[in-house]
């Protein structure tokens, strides 16, 4: 990688993960990376840059795919994959370099923690799967119709397909949509497929009175089960900060 | 009664239990059932002691017929009662399990009629919830002292994990304040679980349900009689070794009843169960033993250091320690190092070698560790050497933000001084 050409060049992709291994794929066989790597719906136009559209082919994206299992390891891929969810904007250079290093590299890439692009993207992975976790517990489900549950939640991270997921594996037998409201997401299940879809309107109708009646439970459920004598507000926002406060039925 | 008076009746008296962790079981979802286990645990919420909410932490009843002195539920005491059915219960569970607010249910109950009977319920309420519900998630279960052994067999092959509370730490205790509680009665059937549990992973069969997956957890409560820390910390560690518990909970006691033989404390004693928390960390994950820690000539753990740095303070010829060819075991006995940074080092060691800088960047937190390592022989402060009054002064001063301030006053220019006849000797001689 240190004798690789640094192109003054900003490459913009269609922001999906098979666009990023094409850009890896293009980047690897001619030994140059760009200056910045943006995908073309959070660009804003600045005339200082040397624009360059990447188009997303699947053939080579499926060929880096495989080969990182191969030639890196499929840990490597897995970070690769969760840092791509992750929210900060200088992702895609970052696992640019982690990859194509780790070509030359092989498994121990994953060990060279002072390395800043590799250390990056491992703590962008941690990040993600770290919010992923969080989202497991907070997201909280309404029933809206007859076995239809709702939830909406507000991620920093694109976590909705790992969450949707783990909900699939725990709750097989209950129609569901997960909501992500900061990027207008949804993912649907209905008890034998799941689909992910963008920009959409949902409207949640009035809650039946038997909802109603389990959402006041548990308010009180959660009033009562704090011990007066321990009260420790710094504690509780500690582990539940207030951006996760809106999606809750509970008022901590 | 309402369902909802009986719930709030009955969290309320649950809630002194500590447990809540939903950790240990990685249960599958069988036969397109409800739920699944999560092995890491995942917390549900955080209630306003900042305690996190992960199980629907219920009692079954509370009507005991005991009458242990430091319990809200004692028969002599006039609260109001409340008992559910078990399909209450289940019914709850399912609710709440099934809008993500719980990860499963912790059943514990106070002793209805006599310990089996208790026993019973409990069974029945977690059969249905396993058997008609086909409920695959997490259900903890307190055992009762005092009942039969094929009650427990039966519940530990539906539950994840079993606890039984030991309350007080000593046998005297136990006779003060839970007379009709026995040694006896809490750990055998304490053995018992741990034997079967063990006896369990020898024989595994595939078409055999797995006993206690999540194993076995106990509590002690702090504070409401004059154990030493030591004392405590020894029972811990042979309750790890000997009966391979999971987790011992400490709580620190809430005095809820007057009683002459309790003692009367005007906030739980927190800083102190911290202490025994971070202690038993340290048995547990850091290869420490409790002789190491605490010993006869003092018993009772540093209000200001935390026990790891105490102990690094007592034993400093064992320091500074090279982060570049230090051990496993080594590293983990640096304060400030703890099992994630030590793995994160062996790791990154293998590449390059480290230095303040790297260790940074690995993100190893340093406000500790810095006074105890080297990196490639140097030590972090050219100036001072290492030394062992450099070390705890900075560290105290570290704390200060914790630590309770001095009291200062406003000198006032009018009020009158007293000058005693040694301050004008004092002044004569001109030390003053």
């Amino acid at each position: 990688m240190s004798n690789w050409k640094l192109i003054n060049k900003t490459f913009l992709y269609d922001g999906t993960f098979d666009g990023l291994l094409t850009i890896v794929f293009d980047c690897y066989c001619k030994k140059t990376f760009p200056q910045k790597i943006y995908a073309e719906s959070n660009y804003t136009n600045n005339f200082l840059d040397d624009i360059f559209i990447i188009k997303t082919d699947y053939d080579k994206s499926e060929r880096i795919f495989n080969g990182i299992e191969k030639n890196i390891c499929a840990k490597a891929l897995y970070n690769s994959y969760y840092a791509f969810l992750s929210d900060d904007n200088e992702k895609e250079i970052n696992i640019l370099k982690y990859i194509c290093t780790g070509f030359d590299q092989g498994p121990k890439i994953n060990n060279m923690l002072t390395i800043s692009y590799v250390y990056k993207v491992i703590n962008m992975r941690k990040q993600t799967l770290s919010e992923c976790h969080k989202f497991k517990g907070l997201l909280r489900f309404q029933e809206i119709q007859n076995n239809l549950y709702y939830a909406s939640i507000h991620p920093d991270h694109n976590i909705i397909e790992p969450l949707g997921h783990h909900f699939i594996k725990r709750l097989p037998m209950q129609n569901f949509i997960i909501h992500d409201k900061t990027r207008n997401l949804c993912f649907l299940y209905n008890k034998n497929e799941y689909k992910i879809i963008d920009d959409i309107n949902i409207e949640i109708p009035d809650i039946s009175e038997n909802e109603q009646k389990y959402q006041e439970l548990w308010k009180m459920f959660f009033k009562t089960i704090a011990i007066k004598e321990r009260t420790n507000p710094r504690c509780q926002m500690q582990f539940m900060p207030k951006k996760y406060w809106k999606d809750l039925i509970e008022e901590p | 009664m309402e369902i909802c008076d009986k719930l709030k009746i009955l969290a309320d008296s649950a809630k002194y239990d500590a447990s809540c962790s939903s950790s240990g079981s990685n249960r599958k979802n069988i036969n397109n059932g409800i739920g699944n286990g999560d092995v890491s645990g995942i917390c549900h919420s955080w209630g306003a002691d900042g305690r996190c909410i992960s199980l629907l932490k219920i009692l079954l009843s509370n009507a005991c017929i005991y009458d242990c002195k430091y319990c809200i539920n004692r028969c002599t005491n006039s609260v109001k009662r409340a008992t559910f059915t078990p399909r209450e219960i289940a019914d709850l569970t399912i609710n709440f399990y099934k809008r993500n607010y719980i990860e499963g249910l912790f059943l514990s109950s106070a002793v209805i009629k006599s310990p089996d009977y208790t026993m019973e319920m409990l069974i029945q309420s977690v059969s249905i919830l396993r058997n008609e519900y086909n409920f695959n998630g997490y259900i903890h279960c307190k055992t009762i002292p005092g009942c039969s052994k094929e009650l427990i067999n039966q519940l530990g092959n539906l539950v994840d994990r079993l606890s039984i509370n030991i309350e007080l730490p000593s046998n005297d205790s136990l006779k003060l304040l839970a007379p009709q509680k026995q040694k006896t009665g809490i750990l055998e059937p304490m053995s018992y679980v741990s034997n079967h549990i063990k006896q369990n992973k020898i024989d595994t069969n595939r078409f055999k349900n797995d006993f206690v997956p999540a194993g076995q957890t106990t509590q002690l409560i702090v504070g409401a009689t004059p154990e030493s820390d030591l004392k405590i910390l020894k029972l811990s560690e042979g309750l790890y070794n000997k009966l391979s518990l999971k987790r011992v909970y400490y709580s620190a006691y809430v005095s809820v009843n007057n009683d002459k033989n309790l003692p009367t404390l005007e906030a739980p004693p927190l800083l102190r169960e911290n202490r025994l928390y971070q202690s038993d960390w340290l048995l547990r994950f850091y290869g420490f033993k409790a002789d190491e820690l605490l010993d006869e000539t003092h018993p009772n753990f540093n209000h200001i250091l935390d026990p790891k740095c105490d102990w690094a303070l007592r034993n400093i010829d064992k320091f500074p320690i090279e982060i570049n060819t230090a051990d496993y075991f080594t590293l983990l006995r640096i304060p400030g190092i703890g099992v994630i940074s030590a793995k994160k080092i062996i790791k990154a060691r293998r590449e390059f070698l480290l230095d303040f800088e790297a260790l940074k960047k690995l993100g190893v937190v340093l406000k500790r560790a810095k006074y105890f390592i080297t990196c490639k022989g140097k030590y972090f402060n050219k100036v001072y050497k290492f030394n062992q009054n450099f070390i705890e002064t900075n560290l105290i001063y570290q704390e200060r933000s914790y630590l309770p301030m001095p009291e200062f006053k406003q000198l006032s220019l009018f009020e009158q001084l007293n000058p005693t006849k040694e301050d004008k000797i004092k002044c004569l001689t001109g030390s003053l």
